[in-house]
């Protein structure tokens, strides 16, 4: 729902929806071919690094700040998902937007809730993995073009 | 004669009788479809010549298929046939209905598109949520090559029957990629130097273009990704848009179909990059055919996982007894076998079971799958060249 107000309220930008979304698309899209293709998980990094130094200096801070680091994790498949809900126009297009965005994801987070039964199950890891880079090469074509003009 | 030799001959004999008796009903199921197509208007010599050489030619395909233990070879024939005869008919016909195989916009958006079964995966979501089918084809038979009710209706019994082996038995564009892989007589790149996660990259392809589809309301594989519009129809080249599109497939055919299976002797479209194959392994599953290693048989030699055009046998597959779910029973690794171990078996029974039993049963609604998708084509392309042949033109 979220997505589609500000869609609605995108659209009173008359003009500009289109280059706001495909900077969007392009941005995001890139955030998440190199979350996919980095070796590391982003799960185990951290944004800043300083700040997770110094917190660890004063433990009583510790998980208040990690919280709030938490919260401050940029996640691409998510704000990938809601700019393209956004640009779908209709409460009812965005809905859908997020089933699948929440069936797509579901390949990551399968192995969270069954901790040590699908964890070995690397192959759901791969899957999920060659699926987001494909998806993240359709947004960011998606995006270059509407960057161009328009034209999709 | 010896007695020795009276006894060969004898069972020879009998082998004989056998595969005909066993043959019979095939052959009589497949002159049915073919008489079919002499029903109605005017019966045209060469529609006739047409018909029954391609009759002729596939029953006998098929008895050597029960009487040789060359299962393979005999099917890739058929099958590398049924994918160079579909754009020998279609093109053609689509010159005929709208003057190009490069669709305009207008007719590609009102229904001029012959349904194809890759769309399947992709227009279930759209039509469970807004009861549309998202493919502009048709939906009863018309106008258009096929439409999507009679291609859901053979891909429901389809798949029942025979599961993936729709990709070895039924497509009728797997035969490209089958027809270069058999080009060379070894490959370029071995099968080892082909990381094993990009077994993997049809799945993701599958459930990149299902979830694409459902959020933007188009078939996204058939609009960026499929090779085969190369070889039947594709929109016409009005855009910027449809200009990258035409790049993107006519590439991805080169690479995939062409290029990669002639280097490595596998058929990469098919097993490492098809969407609908990667769904076809699924439905293996509730197939009642399989194929089984003997374990006591096998003596590891792995020559099955080296022939394996569908990247479907690995080391695991030596271990359980089975190819992995990706097997689309082509029988390249029950012929090639240097110890027999490797045949089709009916799930439930015993493995030490009957393999020529199991055999035989698989092998009818394939063969019949193969005839009903492909045969048609076959006996159409001939006609045209015939056409070409007898009158300059492949176009009525």
């Amino acid at each position: 729902m979220l997505a589609w107000a500000t869609g609605s309220l995108l659209a009173g930008a008359a003009g500009y929806e289109g280059l706001l979304i495909g900077i969007a698309y392009v941005g995001l899209s890139v955030l998440l071919l190199v979350a996919v293709l980095r070796k590391k998980a982003p799960s185990g990094s951290c944004a800043f690094e300083g700040a997770r130094v110094t917190l660890n200096r004063w433990p009583a801070f510790l998980p208040i700040g990690m919280g709030f680091l938490v919260g401050l994790n940029i996640c691409p498949p998510l704000l990938l998902a809601f700019t393209g809900a956004v640009s779908s126009g209709s409460l009812l297009g965005s809905l859908i937007f997020f089933l699948a965005f929440f069936l797509g994801t579901s390949v990551y987070f399968v192995p969270i809730p069954f901790l040590g039964v699908f964890r070995r199950v690397s192959a759901l890891q791969i899957v999920g993995k060659f699926a987001a880079v494909i998806v993240a090469l359709y947004y960011l074509y998606a995006g270059i073009l509407l960057l161009a003009g328009g034209v999709l | 004669m010896t007695t020795s030799g009276r006894t060969e001959a004898r069972s020879s004999g009998m082998a004989v009788w056998k595969a005909v008796l066993l043959m019979l009903p095939a052959a009589l199921l497949s002159s049915l479809t073919w008489l079919g197509n002499l029903m109605g208007g005017d019966i045209d010599p060469l529609i006739v010549v047409a018909l029954v050489a391609s009759w002729l030619g596939f029953t006998v395909l098929f008895v050597l298929m029960l009487t040789t233990g060359k299962t393979y070879r005999y099917r890739s024939i058929m099958f590398i046939l049924t994918a160079i005869a579909l754009p020998l008919d279609f093109i053609p016909y689509m010159v005929e209905t709208y003057g190009s195989m490069m669709l305009a916009d207008d007719v590609m958006f009102s229904g001029g598109a012959s349904f194809c079964p890759l769309t399947m995966p992709m227009i279930i979501i759209p039509a469970l949520v807004k009861g549309v089918v998202i493919f502009p084809g048709e939906i009863l038979p018309g106008t258009a090559k096929g439409a999507f009710s009679i291609m859901f209706i053979l891909w429901v019994g389809a798949s029942l029957a025979v599961g993936r082996g729709w990709c070895s038995w039924g497509c009728f564009y797997g035969g490209w990629d089958e027809l270069f892989s058999r080009i060379r007589k070894k490959p370029l790149i071995k099968h080892k130097q082909i990381d094993s996660r990009w077994r993997y990259l049809p799945f993701a392809v599958l459930l990149a273009i299902v979830l694409l589809s459902a959020i933007t309301f188009s078939p996204i594989y058939c609009e960026w990704l499929c090779p085969f519009k190369a070889v039947t129809e594709f929109q016409a080249p009005s855009s910027v848009l449809a200009v990258m599109q035409i790049t993107i497939f006519a590439l991805l055919f080169i690479g995939l179909v062409v290029v990669l299976p002639l280097l490595t002797k596998r058929r990469i479209q098919c097993g490492l990059f098809c969407p609908f194959g990667a769904m076809q392994s699924f439905l293996n599953k509730i197939n009642i055919f399989e194929v089984r290693i003997d374990l006591e048989k096998c003596t590891q030699c792995k020559k099955c996982i080296r022939e394996c055009p569908t990247f479907s046998l690995d080391e695991s597959s030596l271990e359980s007894g089975k190819p992995l779910m990706t097997c689309t029973k082509c029988a390249q690794c029950v012929d090639t076998c240097p110890q027999g171990a490797i045949s089709y078996h009916i799930k439930g029974t015993p493995l030490k079971a009957n393999p020529t039993v199991a055999k035989v049963l698989f092998l009818y609604p394939a063969y019949i799958l193969l005839m009903f998708l492909g045969a048609g084509s076959v006996a159409a392309a001939l006609y045209r060249i015939l056409m070409l042949v007898t009158t300059g033109s492949m176009l009525h």
